[in-house]
């Protein structure tokens, strides 16, 4: 890079607008560059006019006297503190009891601060739990729905030989095409498998998949099934076990429940 | 030419813990450094902060200052804004300011209702001429260059809410740099 490119980086790190690979090679080169570290002084005092076009606001009275309190200066003249420098313990008494207080300020400051930032942590943890308690009512209402409507149909499934105290109960909502389905005593499914529930249709050869879920230890599950076939094409059901996430079609024929319409 | 009206630094004195030069430091130099903090965090509490720790790392640092790396008010300039910037990106003000614009507005009217007299002729004989330099850039220039200083803004930023490419932005800044660089050979 020539000067001319290392003094455009210049004018914009002035401002703080150079991207983090300018101001590296900027900084880098500095180091070994009298003339662009000169333009790089002159880019700084440049953008001060943009401060220095402002129109002036004198602060309120008091942060003046904190100014002062703070850097120990207050109403003290030159004199003064030489004459406190000469008393040693009464500088350093002054000393103590300010940094205490100032520290003590500043611990309650950053407190506050720390308990802000908490306090909005847990506001996006409610919000969040909030969102998922609402959907889980949304979820459950539909399900009371499907099991309370009028025209819903039960369609009992029976455990088969590797599960024969397994069963399960499929609670079919025709006009909204949708089921609620409770499984019992089914083994927990390997953490690589998924249980998988299929419909027989009547009108097409293939099983089609209904949806897939997982059973815990105690061997009960509960799904809810949506965009189902109209209620005269379900000719059956059936649930295998199958690859973690489900398949496109059966994958065997090793039933676990089985159940006709 | 040399358009300077500063006063001698009063830096090295309070380098040596003269709280006399501090405080005419401060009464000197005050007014700006709200200002400039009050523009870059549009809120009063907040600015009054960091104008407190501003003065105290002035108190503290007096003695690195150089004269003849650049002028005083300008090395103020720099201690003030760049606190004014860390604040206003650690407190994410920035969402805050367009709600607090009105605010900011009113916070310039209060002054010009109080600053009055010698104050007032003291500080318009540097800002005419200041103003002045910053008069001559073209406004897509100023105004790039006022979000990157005043507001912390990055090249891709700017370009982003000006709705410009950025090679677009960059060239901008470059040139109003530029100017403003030749201008303020005159206040030194």
């Amino acid at each position: 890079m020539t000067h001319e490119e290392y003094e455009a980086i210049a004018a914009l790190d002035a401002i703080g607008a150079a991207s983090a690979d300018e101001e590296n090679a900027l900084r880098a080169h500095l180091e070994s560059c009298d003339q662009c570290r000169k333009a790089r002084r002159e880019f700084e005092e440049a953008a001060t006019l943009l401060a220095r076009s402002l129109e002036p606001v004198p602060p309120p009275a008091d942060v003046r006297d904190r100014v002062m309190a703070a850097t120990g200066a207050g109403e003290t003249t030159l004199r003064e503190h030489y004459r406190f420098a000469v008393r040693p313990w009464w500088l350093a008494t002054a000393a103590t009891v300010f940094l205490a207080l100032w520290g003590w300020r500043e611990l309650g400051i950053r407190a506050a601060r720390e308990k802000v930032v908490s306090q909005d942590a847990e506001i996006r943890r409610l919000s969040e739990e909030n969102a998922r308690l609402n959907d889980r009512t949304r979820k459950l209402s539909s399900e009371i729905s499907s099991l309370a409507s009028r025209d819903t149909r039960m369609i009992s499934l029976a455990g088969q030989r590797v599960s024969p105290g397994a069963s399960a109960k499929f609670f079919l909502e025709p006009s909204r095409r949708r089921a609620v389905v409770f499984f019992y005593n089914l083994p927990a499914n390997p953490g690589d498998k998924s249980y998988q529930l299929w419909i027989i249709r009547a009108d097409q050869p293939k099983p089609q998949s209904a949806g897939v879920f997982d059973v815990p230890n105690g061997g009960n599950a509960t799904i809810s099934v949506e965009n189902l076939p109209v209620a005269t094409e379900i000719k059956a059901l059936a649930v295998t076990l199958e690859p973690r996430g489900g398949v496109a079609r059966p994958t065997n024929t090793n039933f676990y429940l089985t159940g006709k319409s | 030419m040399s358009m300077s009206v500063e006063a001698p630094s009063l830096l090295p004195a309070v380098a040596r813990g003269d709280t006399a030069a501090f405080e005419e430091l401060y009464d000197r130099h005050s007014g700006i450094l709200y200002a400039l903090l009050l523009r870059i965090l549009s809120s009063g509490e907040d600015a009054q902060e960091v104008l407190q720790e501003t003065f105290a790392k002035a108190w503290s640092s007096a003695s690195k200052f150089d004269a003849s790396r650049g002028s005083e008010v300008a090395w103020l300039i720099s201690i003030a804004r760049s606190r004014g910037i860390d604040r206003l990106r650690s407190r994410k003000v920035r969402l805050d300011r367009e709600n607090d614009a009105g605010r900011e507005i009113s916070i310039r009217s209060s002054f010009v209702e109080r600053t009055t007299g010698a104050d007032r002729a003291i500080v318009s004989q540097q800002q005419t001429a200041v103003r002045g330099a910053l008069g001559d850039l073209p406004d897509a220039q100023r105004i790039a260059l006022e979000l990157a200083y005043f507001e912390g803004l990055s090249q891709s930023e700017i370009a982003q809410r000006l709705s410009e490419p950025l090679g677009t932005i960059k060239t901008r800044m470059q040139l109003g740099m530029k100017k403003l660089r030749e201008r303020s050979r005159a206040f030194r």
